[in-house]
């Protein structure tokens, strides 16, 4: 089995187009992601993401590298790479949203992958917590109300 | 958030020998470098490396018993890193939920 990436899927009742525009245009973004997003989508372009003030010393910000444009069947991009770098397999997670036309909706399959490669194995530890494996469930009933509050934040 | 993750803190519970090294101390309370080694299939000297590793982003505590060090897990670092890792999977569990809503409000206005 593969643990490098998150995967999910999920119905939508709406067609391609509209969940394309959603997933991809900054005014859209603002309203599911960041706080405030710059991003042209088409493949290539370099945008940025931030959360919180611009101006405060503790506010966000974050590239975005878009990988695949292509309406309304895929959108793509990298983040995560350190500033002054350019967005490589190794050097970021790769966001990767997938639609395929459902009845009269969509089915979008989102993906996280790149965590191995940058050494995290973060999707692993996810499984584990999710699946309560031997072990980390001797722990993580004490850990509820410590995720709870960490995951309510952005 | 991905931004906030402490590289250092996931990779030290991304390998497999040493999740399973937290797993038997918290099971048993505490751990030394020969405990492990003799419930796990690699060598004293590998174990000792690994114990290094958790120690240097504080995910154990060490105190000297005998010839040996004792290690326990601090639970509260280890709490951190794993709340690291599920708020990854958790936030992008919110995020499709509002693409799902946004998406299927604007697709209601152009039906009405």
């Amino acid at each position: 089995m593969e643990y490098g990436s998150i995967e999910r899927e999920i119905h939508i009742d709406a067609t391609p187009e509209v969940v394309y525009e959603v997933v991809s245009r900054p005014e859209h973004l603002r309203e599911w992601w960041p706080d405030e997003a710059e991003l042209k989508p088409v493949p290539g372009a370099i945008g940025v993401i931030s959360f919180g003030d611009r101006n405060a010393p503790d506010a966000k910000v974050e590239s975005l590298t878009v990988v695949d444009a292509d309406p309304p069947r895929r959108f793509s991009f990298r983040w995560v790479y350190d500033e002054g770098e350019a967005a490589t397999p190794t050097n970021s997670l790769l966001v990767t949203f997938e639609l395929t036309a459902s009845g009269s909706g969509t089915l979008l399959r989102f993906s996280e992958a790149g965590f191995r490669e940058r050494g995290w194995e973060a999707a692993v530890l996810e499984n584990a917590y999710r699946e309560h494996v031997t072990g980390w469930d001797h722990f993580l009933p004490r850990l509820v109300t410590y995720v709870n509050r960490v995951v309510s934040t952005p | 958030m991905s931004v906030t993750v402490d590289d250092e803190l996931w990779s030290a519970v991304g390998d497999p020998t040493r999740r399973r090294m937290v797993d038997l101390m918290l099971a048993d309370g505490f751990g030394t470098a020969t405990s492990l080694s003799e419930r796990l299939p690699v060598t004293r000297q590998a174990v000792a490396k690994h114990l290094g590793v958790l120690h240097r982003v504080g995910l154990v505590h060490a105190t000297p018993s005998g010839r040996e060090r004792r290690y326990e897990v601090d639970e509260e670092q280890l709490a951190r890193a794993t709340a690291q890792l599920a708020s990854v999977g958790a936030s992008w569990d919110a995020r499709l939920h509002r693409i799902k809503r946004i998406a299927e409000a604007i697709q209601r206005d152009r039906e009405n």
